[in-house]
């Protein structure tokens, strides 16, 4: 060890307050994220009704019913939304892989939570601009919700786009929840990190099960039973 | 290829500048012989496979029992100690390289001074200096030994930070070595006093929120200490005595 070399300290905001950052970013994946999420999931549901224009429209209709709902969306929403997708493409940009050298599996896991993150941001951004703000507008007419999702399911890569987009938010979010549990100190023997992960992937499939229950049911077909 | 020679692959540098070349060894073969073994073989004649006086290549040993941690390098792509690196179970020609994550001095030696300056910097010891005789400390209890030995086990090879991808210049990142001894000195009845100090170092910049969990680390360890319990566990830590300073304890 002959040179007593001096590392350069990153400097400004993010850096000197990046553990304040770092575990806000953490934070908001699953809450208000992933709770949206399993809200979201639910809601969707509605689709796999016998009456899907009225129940999807209800629900619309019911949601978009809640008091202060435009400060509860900019709040729970799009301010965490914006805060986990803009600063996780800031945390991507400072990885660098080695998966050819060292492909372990949580080696893979790393590669694929920052790569899965960026798609579903795009997915996200696309989505939230197709359903919420361009064409009809569905806050001021529920009921057009369903045939508004449906065209859009129609076409064939659109649909595919959203199966895509399905299974990498659901696998994001439950790698998330396995990450979370070790950076908050939740899991720290490997027998809880196992079973912590097993639950993790029951709870990803499920997610993309459902995800994608919805998603076909708008084209008449379904892999879950009609209600 | 004769049965009764090795064949090295060697990834040099002249220095921190100058651009790296691949040299090609072949030595007699001796029976047990290890990485170092070869690399000493080498130097007493550096010509290369084929017959050319090359210069010595630059290297770092010291111990040969995987206890100094000097001999890190990347032997057939995978980082690891060049002295527990037995030729007879390694596939040739054996290809070495330095450690990627350090500043390259010359060959297959970098400069792990980052390593040892993170280990200053959380106060990775026990604090006894005074000016007068303390007398003897706390008793630590069977049941904390027992936790405390395996990670007392580190000898700062740098395996599980040449293996990490948030361990780079971008993130300043401490890396998991750094992070297993705050959890062991903070396990220690006397090294316990300084808890405070060295949790908050790890929360500056390059601490602990920087990790990214891709469990490398554990993996990559020759003297298998549970990194990412480690990590895991300090991550508690940090909760309750984050907690403890915004709210009060």
């Amino acid at each position: 060890m002959s040179t007593t070399a001096t590392t350069p300290v990153p400097s400004g905001t993010f850096a000197r307050h990046s553990y304040f950052w770092r575990r806000l970013h953490s934070l908001t994946g699953i809450v208000p994220l992933g709770a949206f999420l399993v809200e979201h999931f639910a809601s969707n549901g509605a689709v796999l009704s016998r009456t899907p224009v009225e129940s999807y429209g209800n629900t619309v209709k019911f949601l978009n019913s809640l008091p202060y709902v435009l400060v509860l969306e900019i709040l729970l929403i799009w301010a965490p939304l914006a805060f986990h997708g803009i600063y996780g493409l800031w945390i991507a940009r400072e990885a660098t892989p080695n998966n050819r050298r060292y492909g372990w599996l949580g080696n893979w896991g790393y590669l694929f939570q920052r790569i899965t993150g960026a798609i579903v941001l795009v997915f996200i951004v696309w989505h939230v601009w197709t359903a919420r703000f361009a064409g009809v507008s569905l806050p001021d007419h529920p009921f057009l919700s369903y045939s508004k999702m449906a065209a859009q399911m129609l076409n064939p890569w659109i649909l595919a786009w959203f199966l895509v987009g399905i299974t990498l938010v659901s696998y994001h979010f439950s790698y998330g929840l396995y990450l979370f549990a070790a950076k908050w100190g939740i899991t720290v023997s490997p027998g809880a990190r196992r079973n912590w992960g097993w639950i993790c992937l029951i709870i990803g499939l499920g997610f993309t099960y459902a995800g994608i229950a919805s998603a076909l049911a708008f084209r008449g077909i379904h892999i879950y039973p009609m209600r | 290829m004769p049965a009764n020679t090795v064949r090295l692959r060697i990834k040099r540098q002249a220095g921190p500048q100058a651009p790296p070349v691949w040299e090609e060894f072949e030595i007699p073969y001796r029976p047990h012989m290890n990485v170092i073994v070869a690399l000493r073989d080498i130097a007493e004649n550096p010509v290369t496979r084929d017959g050319r006086p090359t210069s010595t290549i630059a290297y770092e040993a010291n111990c040969l029992e995987e206890v100094c941690g000097a001999c890190a390098m990347v032997i057939n792509g995978r980082a690891r100690q060049a002295c527990t690196a037995l030729v007879d179970r390694l596939e040739q020609p054996i290809s070495l390289e330095p450690l990627h994550r350090f500043p390259m001095i010359r060959d297959l030696q970098v400069d792990r001074s980052k390593l040892f300056n993170d280990l200053r910097r959380v106060k990775a010891w026990v604090p006894i200096d005074g000016t007068y005789a303390l007398g003897s400390g706390p008793r630590q209890s069977p049941q904390d030994q027992e936790q405390a030995y395996p990670l007392s086990r580190c000898i700062s090879c740098g395996n599980c930070l040449e293996v990490c991808p948030q361990y780079n210049t971008r993130t300043d990142y401490v890396g998991a070595a750094v992070i297993n001894q705050v959890r062991l000195f903070n396990l220690h009845p006397t090294g316990k006093m300084h808890r405070a100090a060295r949790l908050d170092a790890l929360t500056g910049p390059g601490g602990i929120q920087e990790c990214g969990y891709a469990e490398n680390c554990v993996k990559a360890c020759p003297k298998d200490i549970p990194l990412t319990d480690s990590i895991a566990a300090v991550n508690r830590q940090m909760v309750g005595h984050l907690w403890g300073k915004a709210l009060g304890r």
